[in-house]
C-alpha cells in the first residue's frame, strides 16, 4: 500500500530538508553514495494451544539505518530513534568508511542531490484492506477456535494443534543521495498449524502454513478449509512411511514445495554478492550453458500479494522480474547496487533487508523455474525406481562446492514407473550445478508453495518458491 | 561512553511496572536490553564494510486477571511507553484465561545478580577500544597476500549487551557481557575448477585472551585440507564428529527435554524421566554458574536462579527444563527454564582429542563438517547431510563429500564410543569430539 507523502515524514518525524541533509552529512567525508532507510513495524500475534487463544501480543520496531557506499565498500549504522542529533550521530558513523577507505576505483566527484518529485513506482503489488495497526486482535480469536474445532473434527487422533496467526505491517521511506525518495506500507499475514497425530505408540507431526502480503482480509473461510485439508494431507501414509535403503536414485521433484531446491541449491549461488566475491560456483560461467535447453529459472519480485513481491527493493530500485536462466544459458545474477555497479549493469531489486538494522544485500524474491511441456505423469512413469518427493523439510547448500543436502518431509517410493510406498525423514544430497545439468524432464504443472518461505543469509527475509515437476538423474538418497 | 544500562533506563523499566499495575494487571515482568556492536569486515585484506550499531528494547510480559501476554518496544522514552503499556494491558484482557500463568515463585529468584558483573564477565578493557584499533585488528588477522585464496571474507566485532530483568514481586536481576569475535571464511581453488570453503573463528569475554592470530590460517588449511574428495562405500560406520559441529547431535537431545516439547507429546524422550534412556557414557551437566566463562548465567529469562546440576547422568535422564508455567500445566515441580551452559563429561578416559578418539575407533569416518538435514523432534530420528574425511587405522586417507548419515537419537547415543575433551571455551555450549558406531551413511 503507499499512502501519501506527508503521512509517511510525519511518521518518522522528518522533512525533505532533513533527510538531504543526513545524506549530506554521510558523504561529509568522501564516498560515492549515501542512503536513509526509515522503518516502522508493528508485529500482531496470536496463539491457541490446548485449544485455547490464551497467548499473543504486539511488538513494536522502529528507527533508521544509515549507509553510505565508497566503491563496494560500506559503512553502516542506525539509530532507533528518528531525533536529528542521533540520526547525524549515525551519518558520521557510516561516514567512517570513506574516511578509512581512501578513493574508491570508479570514484567520481558525488553530491547529495535534493528531491525533485520524482513518482513512486506506479505499481502497488499488495493494496491493504484490513490493516493489522487498526485492527482488533479479538475480532481474530474466534478464527483460530473454529480452526482447533475443524481439525479436532476431522481426525480424532490429533492429541495437540498448535495454531498462530501473525501480522506485520511496516511502513518504509527512502532517501538517498540521488536524490529518490521512495515509501510505502508492506503487509504480510501468516497463518501456521502444527498438530501432533498419534496413532497407538506412534507419533507424527504435521504443518501447514500460508502467508501472504496482505492485512488481516487474507483469513477467510476458503483459507480455514485449506488449512484444515493441508495440515491433515496424507497423515495415514506418514505412519506407514518407512526410510528406504539409501543409494543413488532417480529424483522427481513434485511441483510447488520442492522449489527450496531451486531456492537453496541454485538461487544462492547466483546472488551477485557471491559471485563478486569468487564465492560462487557460477562465478565464472556468466553466458554459458549450465543445464539443458528449454530451461528457465526466474526470480520474481512482481506477483501480486505473493510473500516475496516488492514494490521496490531496500534500495529504492523497482520490483521486477529477472531471468537468471535463459534456454539453459545462465544470463544474470541478482543484483543490489554495489553489485550491479561493480558488474556494469542495471540492479535487478534484489537489494533487500531483514530491518532498519541490516544493510541491504542481494537476496531473492519468489524463486521458479518456468513450465516445461512434459507432463507430470509421464514423468513418474519414466522412472524405474527412484524417489518422488512430495514435500522438502528444509535444505541447506555450500556456496562455494555447490554441494546440497535436503530433508524429505513426505515422498514416495518410485517402482516401474508407478508411485509406491511412502517414504519419511530422508535427506537427498547432491551437488547444485551438477543436478542442473542432470535435469531430464520438465513438466507444464508449474506451482509457486504459498507458505512461509524465510531465507536465512545472515538476515531473515521472507520469500516464496516453486517448481513444475521435474526429473532430476542420479542423486543420493540417504536411508537405512 | 559507558554503554552500560544507566539509572535513567533502569527507572524506565521499573515505571513500566507501576504503569501496568495502575492500568490493572495483576503481576508483571519487564526485560531491559542494551547492546551496542562495533563490526569491520573485510575482503581480501582490505576494508569492506564498517558497522556501529546501538540497540535498546524493553519486552513485557503481563498477568491481566489470570491472562497473558507479551509485547516489546524499542521506542523508550516516558509518554510512549505509558501508552504502550496500557494497549498491551486491554490486549492482554482478549485471551483466554490460563491459570498456570503467574510469576515465579519468590524463593526461586535469584538474588546474587542484582549489579550484573557478578560472574565477571564484563571487560572494562572493552571501553578503551577505538575505531582505528578495531580496524587495526581486521586488517593485520588478514594472510589474503601472504597466500592469495580465491576469497577471504572476514568479520571482526566487539559487543556489550546488558540486561535488566524486574517484576512487580520486586525481583531485580542484571547480567552485562562484552565479547570480541573473529571469523574468516576461506574459499580456496585446487586449480581444476573446483572450489572449497571452510569457516574458523574465535571468540572471548576478555579482549587479552581474544586472539585472532592463526585463524585465516586455520581456515585455509581446512579447506585446502578437502582438495581431492572421493566417494565412499555406504554401510555402517564408526563416525567421529569433531567437537565444533558436534552440537547438531547434542542440541536435538536437550530441546527433547524441554518442557513445552514434553507439554506438546512432541518430544522423543517423553515419559522417559529417570530412565536409563541413553550410554552410560553419556553424562551432561548444566556448568551454568563459572565466574569468568562465557555462556555462564545466574538466572534465566524469568530471573529464576540457574543451578549447576547433571541433566542426563550415566545415560539415565535426571531432569525436564521446566518452567513456571509448564510446572503447573503438566503438574511437575519446576526446574529451570532451559539448560544454560551445556558441559559433556569425557568418556571413557579424560583428555581425549579428535586424533586421539580416531585412533580409539581404528576406522571410520570423520565428520568435520554437516550440510543441511532435520530430525523429526516427536520421534527422533534424524538424517544429515556432511563432509569430512575417511580414516583407518586412525589415520586420515581421503576426504568426502556429499554423505548423509541417518539414525535415530536414542540408538545414536546408546552406540556412544566416545566423548573427548577438546571443547573450546569460546562456546556457550561445551561439546567435545564425539563418537559413535554402527551408523548408517550414505554416499
Amino acid at each position: 500500500m503507499i499512502k501519501s507523502k506527508e503521512y509517511y515524514l510525519n511518521t518518522f518525524k522528518v522533512d525533505e530538508d532533513l533527510l538531504y541533509s543526513l545524506c549530506a552529512e554521510a558523504l561529509h567525508d568522501g564516498g560515492d553514495f549515501s542512503d536513509l532507510y526509515f522503518e516502522n513495524t508493528g508485529y500482531y500475534n496470536l496463539m491457541l494451544k490446548d485449544s485455547e487463544v490464551s497467548v499473543g501480543g504486539f511488538h513494536i520496531d522502529y528507527g533508521v539505518g544509515i549507509r553510505v557506499l565508497s566503491g563496494e565498500k560500506t559503512g553502516y549504522a542506525y539509530c532507533e530513534t528518528t531525533e536529528r542529533i542521533a540520526m547525524t550521530g549515525a551519518a558520521k558513523a557510516a561516514a567512517a568508511i570513506a574516511a578509512n577507505a581512501g578513493p574508491s576505483d570508479n570514484c567520481s566527484p558525488r553530491y547529495t542531490r535534493r528531491y525533485v518529485g520524482r513518482p513512486n513506482p506506479a505499481a502497488d503489488r499488495y493494496p491493504i484492506v484490513n490493516d493489522w495497526s487498526n485492527a482488533d486482535l479479538a475480532a481474530y480469536v474466534p478464527y483460530l477456535e473454529e480452526l482447533d474445532r475443524k481439525v479436532r473434527a476431522k481426525d480424532p487422533r490429533v492429541t495437540n494443534l498448535i495454531a498462530g496467526i501473525s501480522g506485520r505491517v511496516s511502513d518504509i521511506l527512502m532517501f538517498n543521495s540521488l536524490g529518490e525518495l521512495k515509501y510505502e506500507t508492506r503487509p504480510t499475514t501468516n497463518l501456521t498449524l502444527s498438530a501432533i497425530v498419534r496413532q497407538g505408540d506412534r507419533i507424527e507431526r504435521q504443518n501447514a502454513s500460508r502467508s501472504f502480503m496482505m492485512g488481516a482480509e487474507m483469513l477467510t473461510p476458503e483459507l480455514m478449509d485449506e488449512m484444515v485439508a493441508k495440515v491433515l494431507d496424507r497423515v495415514d501414509e506418514r505412519f506407514e512411511a518407512k526410510r528406504p535403503k539409501g543409494g543413488e536414485m532417480n529424483v522427481v521433484m513434485g511441483a510447488g514445495a520442492s522449489g527450496i531446491l531451486l531456492h537453496e541449491a541454485m538461487g544462492h549461488a547466483f546472488e551477485a554478492d557471491f559471485n563478486r566475491k569468487g564465492q560462487s560456483i557460477f562465478s565464472d560461467k556468466m553466458g554459458q550453458r549450465i543445464c539443458s535447453k528449454g530451461i528457465n529459472i526466474v526470480d520474481d519480485g512482481t506477483i501480486p500479494f505473493n510473500r516475496g513481491s516488492i514494490n521496490f527493493d531496500d534500495e529504492g530500485v523497482p520490483g521486477q522480474k529477472t531471468y537468471m536462466v535463459e534456454d539453459g544459458v545462465l544470463t544474470s545474477y541478482l543484483h543490489d547496487r554495489i553489485s550491479a555497479s561493480y558488474y556494469g549493469v542495471t540492479p535487478t531489486g534484489n537489494g533487500r533487508r531483514e530491518s532498519f538494522r541490516y544493510m541491504p544485500i542481494p537476496r531473492m524474491r519468489a524463486t521458479y523455474m518456468d513450465s516445461g511441456t512434459a507432463k507430470a505423469d509421464d514423468i513418474i512413469a519414466s522412472v524405474k525406481k527412484g524417489i518422488y518427493v512430495d514435500e522438502f523439510g528444509n535444505g541447506e547448500v555450500q556456496i562455494g562446492e555447490g554441494d546440497f543436502t535436503f530433508y524429505v518431509r513426505s515422498g514416495y517410493m518410485i517402482e516401474n514407473g508407478r508411485l509406491a510406498a511412502p517414504v519419511k525423514d530422508i535427506n537427498i544430497i547432491g551437488n547444485g550445478p551438477q543436478a542442473l545439468a542432470d535435469i531430464e524432464m520438465v513438466a507444464d504443472d508449474l506451482k509457486i508453495d504459498n507458505g512461509t518461505w524465510t531465507c536465512g543469509k545472515e538476515q531473515s527475509i521472507q520469500v516464496t518458491c516453486g517448481i513444475p515437476t521435474v526429473l532430476i538423474k542420479n542423486l543420493i538418497v540417504g536411508g537405512e | 561512553m559507558d554503554n552500560r544500562i544507566d539509572s535513567q533506563e533502569k527507572a524506565l523499566a521499573l515505571k513500566c511496572l507501576e504503569f501496568a499495575k495502575a492500568e490493572g494487571a495483576s503481576a508483571a515482568r519487564v526485560t531491559l536490553n542494551k547492546s551496542v556492536m562495533d563490526l569491520v569486515g573485510t575482503l581480501n585484506g582490505e576494508i569492506d564494510k564498517v558497522s556501529h550499531c546501538l540497540d535498546r528494547s524493553i519486552s513485557l510480559s503481563l498477568f491481566v486477571s489470570g491472562r497473558y501476554g507479551t509485547y516489546s518496544t524499542n521506542n523508550i522514552c516516558e509518554d510512549s511507553l505509558k501508552g504502550f503499556v496500557a494497549k498491551a494491558v486491554k490486549t492482554t484482557s482478549i485471551f483466554a484465561e490460563d491459570s498456570c500463568r503467574r510469576l515465579p515463585d519468590p524463593s526461586r529468584k535469584a538474588k546474587d545478580a542484582g549489579k550484573g558483573d557478578e560472574l565477571g564477565l564484563y571487560d572494562a578493557e572493552y571501553e578503551a577500544v577505538t575505531p582505528e584499533s578495531r580496524i587495526n585488528r581486521a586488517l593485520k588477522a588478514s594472510i589474503y597476500n601472504e597466500l592469495k585464496p580465491v576469497s577471504e571474507e572476514a568479520e571482526y566485532s566487539d559487543c556489550l549487551y546488558d540486561t535488566l530483568v524486574v517484576d512487580t514481586d520486586g525481583l531485580e536481576c542484571r547480567h552485562t557481557e562484552t565479547s570480541f569475535e573473529y571469523g574468516v571464511e576461506m574459499t580456496v581453488s585446487d586449480g581444476n575448477g573446483n572450489k572449497f570453503s571452510s569457516f574458523w573463528w574465535d571468540a572471548s569475554t576478555f579482549l587479552k585472551d581474544f586472539n585472532l592470530k592463526g585463524c585465516a590460517r586455520k581456515a585455509y588449511d581446512d579447506a585446502v585440507a578437502q582438495f581431492g574428495p572421493k566417494p565412499a562405500e555406504s554401510g555402517k560406520y564408526n563416525a567421529v564428529i569433531l567437537s565444533k559441529v558436534a552440537s547438531k547431535v547434542v542440541s536435538p537431545v536437550l530441546n527433547a527435554l524441554g518442557g513445552y516439547a514434553i507439554q506438546q507429546n512432541n518430544s522423543f524422550l517423553l515419559g522417559r524421566l529417570g530412565e536409563k534412556v541413553f550410554s552410560e557414557g553419556l553424562t551432561i551437566v548444566d556448568e551454568c554458574r563459572s565466574a569468568g566463562f562465557t555462556g555462564s548465567r545466574l538466572f534465566d529469562s524469568e530471573g529464576v536462579a540457574t543451578k549447576v546440576h547433571s541433566v542426563i547422568e550415566k545415560g539415565t535422564v535426571k531432569e525436564y527444563f521446566i518452567n513456571t508455567y509448564m510446572s503447573r500445566k503438566l503438574g511437575m515441580e519446576p526446574t529451570v527454564e532451559d539448560i544454560t551452559r551445556a558441559r559433556i563429561l569425557p568418556f571413557p578416559k579424560p583428555g581425549m582429542d579428535h586424533v586421539d578418539i580416531m585412533g580409539l575407533c581404528g576406522d571410520g569416518i570423520l565428520i568435520t563438517d554437516f550440510n543441511g538435514g532435520n530430525s523429526n523432534t516427536a520421534t527422533g530420528d534424524f538424517s544429515y547431510g556432511f563432509s569430512g574425511f575417511l580414516f583407518k587405522d586412525g589415520k586420515i586417507v581421503h576426504p568426502v563429500r556429499e554423505m548423509v548419515m541417518t539414525g535415530n537419537f536414542i540408538s545414536l547415543w546408546n552406540n556412544l564410543i566416545a566423548a573427548g575433551e577438546d571443547a573450546r571455551p569460546c562456546f556457550s555450549k561445551l561439546i567435545p569430539t564425539l563418537a559413535f558406531s554402527n551408523v548408517d551413511i550414505s554416499a
